[in-house]
């Protein structure tokens, strides 16, 4: 056997060493640029996907706080205390016909968000008949308090001063 | 991460969209008064919401005329909040106290239609919120020496029924002219 094909590829070709060509071959030289790495640009987008994180947070929080504070301390209620005082009250059933000293008219603390029957139960009744009562006296004091705009005019005097303004802010 | 972060302005939109709308809500936040109930001789607080209000309204009798012209003017309100506080003596509120509320009332929207002065019966303001040509709400705050009290309406405030109201449940005369519109109806 003559190993002309493997010094120069002449002569008679093995099978063989054909086969192995052909294996090896795929990991020969091949020319190719060269593939320089290229610097890798810095990304923004987890910072700023953060900072959405905790302002979207922020936000939630201080809408929890806001509805917090609106209806915890505020408990729908409506209520006229008095103090018993040892000098006499002058005018006592100015705001309110009867005040007892110390005693609360008119306190509705079960307040639910839940949307009104058409037919009142007796607890919703009872709680319906506060809030009139409450209606009716927040109603007598804001007329009583604006009837004195409609009285200063007739009863003006170089002490008083009466203002007609326009819009403010 | 581009999708991630669409998602989370979105969601910061949504949220914050409320906070908007609320600021232009009529109601005046009336707690930094409730320190004052301590020093005060008399005290009401009177806290009717919407929902209250529906209630209450179905227990005015539409057969009475008075009734009726109440459950009217409360049509549309979304609520009735009043602060008031009678003491026994001068100065125990300061003028922080009410500078609170006028702050609120110097907010968009809000006019202050009268301004009384009076050393006898002492300041009255009266303030309106315009939402467009559209009156939202009412507030009232009055104060003299011995006294504050705040009142606000929240809603489309008729003054015309309100005025309608006079004379009736204790609700003294006021003398508040119809305007010419309703009196043309």
């Amino acid at each position: 056997m003559k190993d002309d094909y493997l010094w120069d590829k002449s002569g008679q070709p093995d099978p063989e060493i054909q086969k192995l060509e052909e294996i090896l071959g795929t990991l020969r030289y091949q020319p190719r640029p060269l593939e320089l790495p290229v610097p890798r640009r810095r990304s923004y987008f987890p910072l700023l996907a953060i900072a959405a994180s905790v302002l979207l947070a922020l936000l939630a929080a201080g809408v929890w706080l806001r509805v917090r504070n609106q209806s915890a301390p505020q408990p729908q209620e409506a209520k006229v205390v008095s103090t018993p005082s040892p000098v006499e009250e002058k005018k006592p059933e100015q705001i309110v016909p009867k005040v007892v000293p110390q005693e609360v008219i008119a306190v509705n603390h079960k307040h639910r968000h839940r949307p009104a029957p058409t037919a009142l139960s007796k607890r919703e009744r009872e709680e319906a008949l506060l809030a009139k009562q409450q209606l009716m006296m927040a109603l007598r004091l804001t007329t009583e308090k604006l009837s004195l705009v409609h009285r200063k005019p007739q009863n003006t005097t170089p002490a008083n001063q009466i203002k007609n303004q326009h819009r403010v802010g | 991460m581009k999708a991630l972060f669409r998602i989370n302005l979105i969601l910061s939109l949504l949220v914050a969209l409320p906070l908007v709308v609320q600021a232009q809500d009529s109601r005046l936040q009336l707690g930094s008064l409730d320190h004052l109930a301590a020093k005060a001789n008399q005290t009401v607080d009177v806290n009717v919401d919407e929902r209250l209000m529906k209630m209450a309204s179905k227990l005015f009798n539409e057969k009475d005329v008075d009734e009726r012209q109440v459950k009217k003017l409360i049509e549309g309100l979304k609520g009735i909040y009043v602060r008031s506080f009678e003491f026994e003596t001068e100065g125990q509120y300061s003028a922080a106290d009410l500078q609170t509320i006028r702050t609120q009332l110097r907010g968009p929207g809000w006019t202050r239609l009268v301004n009384v002065t009076s050393k006898k019966e002492g300041n009255l303001e009266v303030y309106l919120l315009f939402n467009g040509d559209l009156v939202g709400g009412l507030a009232v705050l009055h104060s003299d020496p011995k006294e504050i009290t705040v009142v606000n309406i929240v809603g489309p405030v008729d003054l015309d029924k309100l005025a309608s109201l006079e004379g009736q449940f204790g609700v003294p005369e006021l003398g508040i002219e119809k305007t010419k519109k309703n009196d043309e109806k």
